[in-house]
């Protein structure tokens, strides 16, 4: 009896892939089924790796899902793997195949040169920036009184920028690149429209998207799910545009596993996904990129790239980039800015300028 | 099949809210994710702002009903006049003291993202307001076991709560403006609201009041609201016309207050928080 059991099982896992070939930068489901007696409760994990090993992931605990989205983080032949739990104790497994063509991509990925009557999207026209800062910062009201009635309210003058200008066209890719309060972010807030510039006028046109980081929009002890709403109202979406494309997100970020779990449980890899699967799930006039997206994993990372440049080559969006890796900056921009001690030092293209910047330390 | 059209219906343009109704579903959000936040993990959950309300009561009346004994006639039904005077002072309360700290609470999200900013204190008045429609059922409850009979003038609630709600809105952004600057409003509120409740003919007659205090009791926008509330629900007598009015003219006098001096120093709180 056992034996015969042992020989042909009474039910099993059978995976079907929507789709087996792909070309990267698609993705494929699998759906799976049980074929035979299935046992009252089954509950599925999944895990893939790479042919030949190196690559892999896998969800966590075995769940009530039977369909799994696959997003191939390389071009190669991959093998999905379903293990079904079933109620009676037993744990089979079924697996697939998945072939992922190389797509002929330039290399550089970078906009093309951009029409010199493409409409100009950030204008920053002579932008200073000027901080008062109090030689004592007043914290208290007391503080406050005393220091203006000895007529001590003296502040220092401190120009985060002096005497700024540039503009992106649309459909750039804007490198912002500077050492450490060399005034970049100061420089971005005016553009995000959250600071007013001291002297000279930022016109910006249209709608900006900038990733929203760990413990702003979001709130840990809500679970994705409700965070993404959140997040997505902040940026000003509707309401029926978020439940609509509340799939691409999860399946963006990778978390359809986890969408029920408060965000406290998250590293913070995993919520800079979310941010950025929110600010691109659409095509925003600008996108602000900015360190946020470094948490990413390796994997992540490479993905937002992607998914960067293809916003970027649909020609609409225009792409401003801050961050102290000047690789990533040279792969992605088609012009950079760099900002030193709030002096504008030079605004060109990505190569001309980096390789300057990077003669800097030497 | 009706989802493959509404997605090729939504042009990229339609993803967004035009700036004025943005702020609707933010406000939404956000009161959405405080009300989750609040009950997350009581095993009562909502419950309590039922609970709350009348527990409050039970412990005041119980306190006050001993040891004080007003012999106030005017009173009416103490367990009543006490409930009703308690949920309203606690709307301010509630707004005022949660509206205060939210825009230093947003810090991050200011730096980064433009947003109408007066959103975050009328969020925590409105939060506030939320609270109090579940203390209505104790409101209710109580009226019921005490057998208090609910007349047609108790159609006037939602115009004294509105004006309450309204009044709160603009200490909620009048306070939050200023603790931006001043991190002491944030102490020093927790004494007035205090003195503030103490002030207020909440747990004991009006007339219990020496001559100077009832005088003063005419500038305590706090004892008009919930006078016009006990007006309406327990003495089922209609307010005056100045009354009416002395409502409206504290609940806009505050909102312009708070909404002038909120718009007037908003583009300088990034530079504090």
């Amino acid at each position: 009896m056992t034996d015969s059991k042992a020989a042909m099982p009474s039910w099993l896992p059978v995976a079907t892939l929507t789709q087996s070939e792909i070309s990267f930068g698609e993705h494929t489901f699998l759906d799976v089924e049980i074929a035979g007696d299935a046992p009252r409760h089954v509950l599925y994990s999944y895990y893939w790796s790479i042919e030949g090993g190196g690559l892999g992931d896998k969800t966590g605990t075995p769940k009530d899902q039977t369909r799994f989205g696959f997003i191939p983080p390389c071009p190669g032949t991959f093998i999905i793997t379903v293990e079904a739990h079933g109620s009676d104790g037993v744990v089979r497994n079924t697996s697939a195949w998945v072939k992922v063509n190389a797509v002929d991509e330039a290399p550089l990925a970078r906009p093309e040169s951009i029409a010199d009557d493409a409409d100009e999207v950030i204008s920053v026209d002579d932008v200073s920036m000027i901080f008062n800062i109090a030689s004592e910062q007043f914290n208290s009201l007391k503080e406050y009184f005393i220091a203006l009635a000895r007529h001590e309210l003296k502040f220092k003058e401190f120009r985060a920028l002096n005497h700024v200008s540039f503009s992106v066209k649309r459909g750039e890719a804007f490198g912002l690149v500077g050492t450490n309060g060399s005034g970049k972010s100061t420089m971005l807030k005016i553009i995000a429209g959250v600071l007013e510039a001291s002297e000279g006028t930022c016109r910006v046109t249209g709608t900006i998207a900038p990733l929203i980081e760990l413990g702003a929009g979001f709130d840990m002890e809500l679970t994705a799910k409700e965070n993404i709403y959140l997040n997505g109202s902040l940026l000003g979406y509707r309401k029926e545009f978020i439940d609509e494309h509340f799939d691409d997100i999860v399946e963006f970020a990778e978390l359809q596993s986890f969408m029920d779990m408060p965000l406290k449980n998250y590293s913070s890899g995993m919520v800079a996904r979310i941010a950025f699967a929110i600010a691109t799930i659409t095509e925003p006039d600008i996108l602000i990129v900015d360190e946020t997206l470094s948490v990413g994993d390796y994997l992540f990372q490479q993905k937002c790239e992607r998914r960067i440049q293809e916003l970027v080559q649909s020609g609409n969006v225009t792409v401003l980039l801050v961050s102290h890796s000047i690789e990533l900056v040279e792969r992605i921009c088609n012009r950079v800015c760099w900002i030193e001690k709030g002096q504008m030092r030079m605004v060109g293209p990505t190569d001309e300028i980096c390789e300057e910047y990077k003669s800097l330390g030497k | 099949m009706d989802s493959q059209t509404t997605t090729t219906d939504l042009a990229a343009k339609d993803a967004w809210y035009p700036a004025s109704k943005r702020d609707w579903f933010i406000l939404k959000q956000l009161v959405t994710k405080d009300f989750k936040l609040k009950y997350r993990r009581s095993a009562l959950g909502v419950v309590w702002s039922v609970l709350n309300p009348l527990l409050m009561m039970l412990v005041m009346a119980a306190v006050f009903g001993t040891f004080m004994r007003y012999n106030d006639p005017s009173i009416g039904n103490y367990a009543v006049y006490l409930i009703l005077g308690n949920t309203a002072f606690q709307l301010m309360n509630d707004a005022t003291s949660q509206g205060m700290g939210s825009i230093i609470g947003a810090s991050s999200l200011l730096k980064k993202v433009k947003i109408n900013r007066v959103v975050f204190p009328v969020e925590k008045a409105l939060f506030a307001g939320v609270n109090y429609l579940f203390s209505l059922v104790a409101i209710a409850l109580v009226m019921l076991v005490e057998q208090v009979p609910l007349g047609l003038t108790a159609l006037l609630l939602p115009f004294g709560l509105l004006m309450l709600l309204v009044f709160s809105v603009g200490l909620s952004m009048l306070l939050s403006a200023l603790s931006v600057f001043f991190r002491d409003v944030m102490h020093l509120w927790g004494v007035v609201l205090i003195a503030w409740t103490y002030a207020t003919p909440l747990f004991y007659p009006y007339s219990i009041l020496p001559a100077w205090m009832q005088t003063f009791e005419k500038f305590n926008p706090m004892y008009l609201y919930v006078t016009y509330i006990r007006d309406v629900v327990l003495y089922q007598q209609v307010p005056s016309v100045a009354m009416h009015a002395a409502c409206a003219a504290c609940a806009l006098v505050a909102l312009g207050i708070g909404y002038l001096v909120f718009r007037k120093n908003e583009h300088k709180f990034i530079l504090y928080i």
